[in-house]
């Protein structure tokens, strides 16, 4: 079996800038993690692979940098890291990154199962998954929960959503996106993140995979951001409670009820 | 933990890099120059186990992979309750190797990316979650008698409360106590001492001049811009407290280390 994880490097959270100019997310000089949701993906496929025996490649998409995600995804398991970077994808959407990464999932050849985050923590967006599977004309299965069945021609994916989950089979091969309830990420030894520093991480550009340079890059997108703007500041109100514990207990349960908290 | 104490054995509190640092190979030197020059003072190194639920390394594998060589019961590896059981193990496996018997049990903070022991885990029954107590009998279990278990007093907590919790924590195993920083004299620390007249007692030196980080551990809050010496903080420690050992956090290995060797007399 064959399982390739699609990660992507995002800035921290709290570092997190909007260029007012591009209306893009600044990169440049700001800490680089490994989008949380990922690291679910990449356990799956760990495990899958503990289990029944399968390679596990790690791609992603952007600047040379972006190496260091493919690094740490080595040191938990997997087997080799693929970096996709070309000065051509830059500016690619959704769609036109959907595009370039199933060239490369194409290139790998053989693949039985990609694995994705349900969204990036930068976009937000949650489409780059269901765009692989489109780009490739793969199954999908998003918001997965639990993958409590996989054998080699397919498997079963609990699907989270607002009333519930369903379970669905699928053969492969497929797109799979996962959401936190799935696992507990495993977290890297120093011994695995210094061997992993070791690896030689092949780049891959446009060229490489095949890619049709009029579907990349913001030339190759539908879509184009044409405002945002950060959101309305949360009103905090602090409300502070004296008295005995059992008391202030009492007092609390009443505010958290009087704002149908609890 | 005793003859820590009696010689004068101070506990360098050393942090491993965490896991989202970009310049490794800086900081495991770092890390390594520090735990040889602890070792060569015939210091105690103190190796923190994801301090404020930042996701670093372990210190049994910082040990082990960059080959330093631990001084004869002069290691004391910090262990909390966010963890795999199979990591856990794997720990206390690796410091029985390297002969590192000092672990300081602790319930820890966590993190959405750290993992916690189940009561199960630990075979703990009629409570839903770990804290230190579960944790310590678990290693007196699987370990029986090996380590030197240390738990923490915090005397900024209910007083009450936490003087249940340190009797839960000494029937599970405890066989020293090490303090949350203490700022001069502390009525808590006062009563620990006279309470647990036989258990040796380390209390915490704040070194480092960072307030807000001091107020975070200390649990209420203390102005920026409060006059705070922590050498003349660690002196009046070792006044007050002659019978304690001292725990040293946050130390300035390049502006403070050679100036606290004097303050203990």
């Amino acid at each position: 079996m064959k399982i390739v994880v699609c990660i992507k490097q995002v800035p921290a959270t709290s570092d997190a800038k909007i260029d007012p100019e591009t209306k893009r997310i600044v990169r440049e000089g700001i800490k680089a993690v490994t989008n949380p949701f990922d690291a679910y993906a990449l356990e799956e496929a760990v495990r899958i692979k503990e289990r029944l025996g399968a390679e596990v490649i790690a791609l992603t998409m952007g600047p040379p940098r972006a190496d260091m995600v493919l690094r740490e995804a080595i040191a938990v398991g997997a087997d080799r890291g693929i970096l996709l970077s070309d000065r051509a994808f830059g500016g690619s959407d959704t769609w036109a990154t959907s595009y370039a990464l199933s060239k490369a999932v194409e290139r790998i050849g053989g693949v039985d199962l990609v694995l994705c985050g349900k969204q990036a923590i930068d976009g937000d967006t949650a489409q780059v998954g269901p765009g692989i599977a489109a780009q490739l004309g793969w199954a999908q299965a998003t918001y997965v929960m639990a993958m409590p069945q996989v054998d080699e021609g397919s498997f079963t994916a609990k699907r989270m959503h607002e009333d519930g989950w369903d379970l669905c089979r699928i053969a492969f091969p497929a797109v799979v996106t996962v959401v936190k309830d799935l696992n507990q990420p495993r977290i890297p030894t120093l011994k695995g993140r210094l061997a992993a520093q070791k690896v030689e991480i092949p780049t891959w550009t446009a060229a490489d995979v095949g890619a049709d340079l009029s579907k990349i890059g913001l030339d190759g997108s539908p879509t184009r951001v044409v405002k945002t703007e950060p959101p309305p500041a949360r009103n905090k109100e602090t409300l502070r409670i004296e008295g005995s514990a059992a008391d202030c207990a009492a007092a609390l349960v009443r505010e958290l009820r009087q704002k149908s908290l609890v | 933990m005793r003859h820590h104490i009696e010689n004068r054995i101070y506990h360098v509190e050393i942090l491993p890099p965490k896991q989202e640092t970009e310049k490794l190979e800086a900081d495991l030197e770092a890390f390594a120059v520090k735990f040889n020059r602890v070792m060569a003072s015939g210091y105690c190194a103190c190796i923190t186990d994801n301090a404020m639920g930042n996701l670093a390394f372990q210190g049994s594998e910082m040990i082990e992979e960059l080959s330093l060589v631990p001084g004869d019961d002069l290691v004391m590896i910090h262990l909390n309750t966010f963890h795999t059981k199979e990591n856990l193990d794997g720990i206390l496996d690796s410091c029985a190797r390297l002969g590192i018997r000092n672990l300081l049990v602790i319930s820890g903070d966590g993190s959405d990316r750290l993992p916690r022991l189940s009561p199960s885990d630990v075979g703990a029954q009629g409570v839903e979650a770990v804290t230190s107590v579960e944790l310590l009998r678990y290693i007196e279990r699987a370990h029986p008698g090996f380590f030197n278990l240390g738990v923490a007093f915090n005397p900024y907590e209910p007083e009450e409360h936490e003087a249940q919790k340190m009797e839960r924590k000494m029937a599970a195993g405890a066989r020293f106590i090490i303090t949350q920083p203490v700022i001069g004299l502390h009525p808590m620390v006062e009563k620990l001492l006279a309470k647990y007249p036989q258990v040796p007692v380390i209390v915490e030196a704040w070194m480092s001049k960072k307030l807000d980080l001091l107020s975070e551990a200390v649990g209420y809050e203390i102005p920026e811009g409060t006059p705070y010496d922590p050498i003349e903080n660690l002196k009046s420690l070792h006044a007050i407290y002659p019978k304690c050992g001292v725990y040293l956090s946050l130390l300035g290995f390049k502006t403070q280390y050679d100036l606290v060797k004097d303050c203990w007399k």
